[in-house]
Order: structure tokens, then sequence, then C-alpha cells
């Protein structure tokens, strides 16, 4: 995968294959953002299948083993008790009490193992069927399984390194049903009262024959590998189910094959130039405020003489302030010019502001494939009036540069928002407002203007747009990461 | 599925029935449906509850033991851990995974090594010593830690109408 990525990252482009031609054609282009998209390079990550996730969470363990040499099961445990920090484990485990460590994480001591069976001190995936027989053979030939409550032969029974016995069919069931109904994996423990000691993956594999339950637990097994380690982040694509493992966390845009590029340390889509801390606060702002927002900028204004929040419940546009001291009539319609002065009011005009815009990028980004539909049929189109394939692709990467810009500028309005006014702020809002008028002028372009029948020109046009507003977008970050490095940029609110 | 814990249910009977423990009497209403119990519960000796006989009902999920029997009180009982409806609340009848945070507090949990015997007998701790920490029945619980003499005198009422003796 590496590799793969490299290669696509010297290009500036992930998703599509005919980058080389536009590599020759633009050379401009791809040089200026190379910058910015080669973000991908510096921060190593490996795209895990689902079956490369188990074989990861294998080699962890094995890895752990071949210095603490305990059983793989007992590792696992151990290590999820660390959410798999190896080091964390293997300093706990030399350093401290092992004994302390052994009951904090629920399992039985293997020291401890060989003097309860009464055998010697070994210790496989076996072991816990040699002890059960071997205890059973010192009790008697048959036991009462305090589940289903009826004397068995001791044959039949099995139980975890605790020692307590119960029959084999009531172990499944059980475990079926606290893999199935409860869902959980990592947790489940011996059923006797009041025993904590957890139920390790190889006696719910000997215990457990039916398939679907077998695969559930696996699933839940990766699940919670992947949750509980900070290295490895699942894909938040819908259905995806791979999985980004990284060296070091850091706030870095990943790219997983699935084509979905977000950022490791949040998992929102990727949101250059604003950081995590403040993307997080907005979308919460966004989440409390956005009904309330929404209705009262549906549904009042502010009357112009007294500033107070009025909401228009008929239909005559004749309005007269309620307000006794104020009584003013004035025109729902054409309120005029006001400057706002209630300062919460000013707060919420300023927020949403803002937050209209975030919310129409967004809104037209999520059109934005229909776009590409329409853009394919006219790219065949064209083909048929004598241009050749590689003279449309640039209407495809013309609508790929649109995407980018749609989505690095509804992340510049999260962090106007948060911006305090300096200078650098004036600088970073003139080139927002370019990149935002170039930005939609391109869209008008693919959207309206495409349908003309001079086609010569149209390229002309959405060619010169679309490198305009690359370079653009790459000015703005460039001076956004510049601002971050010489600390140029103050917030407003608090971090 | 049924049949192992009809199987249970029927043991657990036999048990109860030969050796009942004190104050305690409980069996299926009807011997052709053996997931719904009723059991009789004496107000604990030498506790506000002291001479009272309480109905309840338990109804058996179909698959008991794994999961806990829901437990209501057919008679009027004011007590902090009981609903206003009849239900009770204690920690035996939930199971571990009614608490995703983890397996501490599992220990007094639901298990199916439980049974209705060990139910009935924290039901009969829970009569004599209420619990306020975590109420049930909020007015309950507040007379109980404010107005002991008051809750004393609901705690007689329900003794009497549970005997079928008229108020006072």
């Amino acid at each position: 995968m590496d590799s793969e990525e490299e290669m696509y990252d010297e290009s500036e482009e992930e998703e599509v294959s005919d980058d080389d031609h536009n590599m020759v054609m633009e050379p401009e282009v791809s040089s200026t953002t190379a910058t910015y998209d080669s973000q991908d390079e510096t921060y190593p990550h490996e795209v895990l299948s689902p079956e490369m996730i188990v074989q990861h969470m294998i080699d962890c363990i094995k890895d752990v083993n071949t210095i603490v040499e305990l059983p793989a099961t007992i590792t696992r445990i151990l290590l999820n008790h660390f959410k798999w920090d190896k080091e964390k484990l293997i300093e706990k485990y030399y350093d401290g009490d092992q004994e302390k460590l052994f009951a904090e994480a629920h399992i039985i001591s293997p020291s401890r193992r060989g003097q309860a069976s009464g055998s010697s001190n070994q210790v496989s995936v076996s072991s816990t069927t040699r002890s059960t027989r071997s205890r059973a053979a010192a009790t008697g030939r048959s036991a009462d399984c305090e589940i289903c409550f009826s004397t068995l032969p001791t044959t039949v029974m099995t139980g975890l390194e605790c020692g307590h016995l119960f029959c084999e069919q009531c172990w499944s069931m059980y475990l079926t049903s606290k893999i199935l109904h409860e869902g959980i994996s990592e947790t489940i423990s011996c059923p006797a009262h009041v025993c904590g000691i957890l139920v390790d993956d190889a006696t719910v594999m000997r215990l457990v024959r039916d398939q679907r339950v077998r695969l559930k637990y696996q699933h839940l097994i990766t699940n919670s590998f992947v949750e509980c380690n900070r290295l490895l982040r699942w894909c938040p694509a819908a259905d995806c189910g791979r999985a980004i493992r990284v060296n070091y966390v850091d706030s870095k845009p990943v790219t997983c094959t699935c084509g979905h590029r977000f950022c490791f340390s949040c998992a929102e889509s990727w949101h250059d130039p604003v950081k995590c801390f403040w993307l997080k606060k907005w979308v919460k702002k966004c989440d409390d405020d956005s009904e309330t927002s929404n209705w009262i900028a549906a549904n009042t204004k502010e009357c112009p003489k007294c500033q107070v929040t009025i909401e228009k419940d008929g239909g005559c546009n004749h309005m007269i302030c309620r307000n006794q001291s104020c009584k003013a009539d004035f025109c729902w319609v054409c309120l005029g010019p006001w400057e706002p002065h209630g300062s919460s009011w000013a707060a919420l005009q300023r927020y949403l502001h803002y937050c209209n815009r975030y919310m129409n990028h967004m809104q037209s980004l999520k059109f934005e494939h229909k776009l590409y539909a329409k853009i394919k049929a006219k790219m065949e189109e064209m083909q048929k009036h004598n241009m050749s394939w590689i003279e449309v692709q640039f209407l495809k990467k013309a609508v790929d540069v649109l995407c980018q810009c749609r989505q690095t500028l509804m992340f510049t309005y999260v962090f106007a928002f948060y911006l305090k006014k300096n200078n650098q702020s004036i600088i970073f809002e003139d080139n927002q407002r370019d990149l935002e008028q170039a930005t939609e002028q391109l869209s008008e372009y693919l959207e309206r203007d495409i349908t003309s029948d001079i086609l010569i020109d149209i390229k002309q046009k959405v060619q010169d747009k679309f490198r305009y507003c690359d370079t653009r977008r790459s000015v703005l970050l460039a001076h956004v990461h510049e601002g971050y490095e010489k600390e140029l940029w103050e917030y407003q609110g608090s971090l | 599925m049924a049949g192992a814990s009809l199987k249970r249910l029927m043991a657990e009977y036999k048990q109860l029935t030969l050796n009942p423990p004190e104050g305690i009497i409980a069996g299926p209403l009807d011997e052709d449906n053996f997931f719904e119990w009723e059991a009789l519960i004496a107000g604990p000796e030498g506790t506000i509850f002291d001479g009272g006989v309480f109905p309840a009902r338990l109804i058996f999920p179909t698959d008991y033991p794994l999961n806990p029997p829901k437990m209501k009180f057919t008679c009027d009982l004011f007590h902090p851990n009981i609903y206003p409806d009849g239900r009770v609340c204690i920690s035996i009848l939930h199971t571990p995974g009614d608490d995703p945070t983890g397996y501490e507090s599992s220990s007094e949990r639901w298990s199916p090594v439980q049974s209705v015997e060990k139910i009935l007998l924290s039901v009969v701790s829970m009569l004599a010593e209420p619990n306020d920490e975590s109420a049930a029945n909020v007015d309950a619980a507040k007379c109980w830690r404010e107005d002991k003499s008051r809750f004393l005198e609901c705690a007689q009422r329900s003794v009497r109408k549970s005997l079928g003796i008229p108020d006072l």
C-alpha cells in the first residue's frame, strides 16, 4: 500500500488514474499542490484489510510472547488490559507485582495454575481440559452443574483455571448468549458467583460450535482490538471494514483503499486548514444550535428601532413593535440596513454567517456526485465531436478540483469563526473570498455553461478557472500553515 | 433452549418444596406453565414489615437461567426499592450487561448460578434493610430517610393490607 500511495501522491491526486496526462499538461498545478497533498506521504500509514487486522493482532501477541513467554490466549487478555500498549505491558510485567497484575486483568496467574491442577507447570491451551480431568478424577465420577442443576459425569464438565465446573452444554449456551445477545467478547467472565476470571478465546472456540456465533466472536475481538489500540483506527466510510495503522498518532490525513480520506486523530473528513479541536467544538455547536438558529433565521427579525426580536405570526407586513417604549412602525420585508448591536444578537448573526456558508459548501459537496454523472455524459458527447479521450479529461479534473476547493472552503469557515481579527486574518479572509469567488465561477461553468456548443471556448474557460482555483487553494492552505508554524493566529473562545 | 430452562425450573421447584427457606413459599401458578411463578414472602421478623405476607409474581425468560426473571409484587408495598407498580429493583435481577461500564460490580448481579431461592432471600433482606442510594420509589426513599415515623406508618398499613385487615 505504501508504495502505491507514494506513486499517487507525486501526481497530486489519489483517485484518478489519468493523472499522468495532467502531469504533462499542467506541470504548474501539480507542483504547487504537491506540497499540501503530500502530507499523506510525510505521515506514513498502512491500510489493513480485515484479514490483515487479525494477522496484525496475532503478530502483536507473538511479539510480546517472545519476551514474556506466556500462552497466547493469556497474552491477548493482558494486552487488551493494557489497551494493546506492548511497552506498558512489558514494563508492568517485569517491574511490578505480577500476581497483582494478573488479578487486575482477571486471569489466574500461570504460576498458580500448576498447583491448582496438581500437574507440572505446563501451560498450554489444552491444559484447561487436562486440569479439569485431573481434578475430576480426584473428586469422583459425577458432579452437579450449577446452571442446569443436573448431576453429570465429570467428563462432560469443564471450566476455566478458577476451577468452577459447568457442563459443556451450559457453557456453550452461556457463551452464545453473551456473544450474540450482549455483544461482549473481552469481558465474558466465568459464570460462577463472584468469579471475575475472564474467558479466553481458546475456551470459546473449544466450547462454541455454532459457526455464526464463532464468527461474531471473532468480529467482536477484532473490533475491540482496533478500538483499544491507539495506533489503529477504523475507516469511518460506510461498510468499509478496513483499518488504518500508523506509527504515531497525529492529526494528519490518511487515505483508505476505499478512497475515503480522513483525519487520523479525529476521524472526521480531512479538514485542513482547521484543527481538530476547533472542528470538534464547531460540530458540537452546530448540533446544539442549528435547530434553534434555523428557526430564528426563518421566523424572526429584530425591530429596527429597539432591537427586540420579533416573530411574525400573521400575514400583514406592516409591523408595529409591541415594545411599549418603542412602538416603531416598520415594514417586515424592507427593514433596511440596520446595525445590529444587542451583543447576543450580533453573536448569533456572526455564527449564522459562518454556519450558512459552511452548510452551503457541505450541501454543494453532496450534490457533486450528480455533477460527476453529468460531466461523464458530456465527456462522451464531446468525444463524438472529434475530440480525443485525452482532450476531454480536463472536465473530470475540473470537478475534482471543485470538490477539493469546496471541502477546503467548508473548513475555512470553521477556522475563521474562531479566529481573532488581526492583519494575518485579513489576508486569510481575502484569500478565502478570492477562492470562494473563483470556486463559484468554476461551479457555474460546470453546471451551466457546459451546455454551450462551442467546445473549444468551454475548454479554455474551464481549464483556466480550475487551475486558478487549485493554485489559490494551495496559497490559502500554505498561508494558514505558515501561520500555525509562526503562531500568527489568535483565537476567540476558550481553548 | 426452553427444554433446558424447564428442566432447571422443575429442579428448583423441587428443591424449594423439599427444603423451603424460612418465610418463603414459591412455585408455578399452574403446573402446565413453569415460566410463571407466584411467591409468598413473609415480612422478616423484628423489622418494620414483620407480620406481613406479601404475594409476588415471577416471570421467567425462555433462556433462563442465562437471563434473570422479572419480579413484581402484586400487593401494595411502600418501599424505596420497589417501584410504585410493584416491580422489584435489586441488583441480582439485573444482568451484568445492563451496566456496560464494567464487571467489577457484576459480582452482585445476575449470573446463571443464581437461583429463585437466592433472589427471594435477597428480597427478604431488601425488605429488612431498604437501600435509599438507588431508589425505585423516590417518595418512599425520601420518607425512609427523612421521616421514619411516617415510613413506619406506611409500612404497617402495607402489612395490615397484605393480611386483609382493614385500616383502623
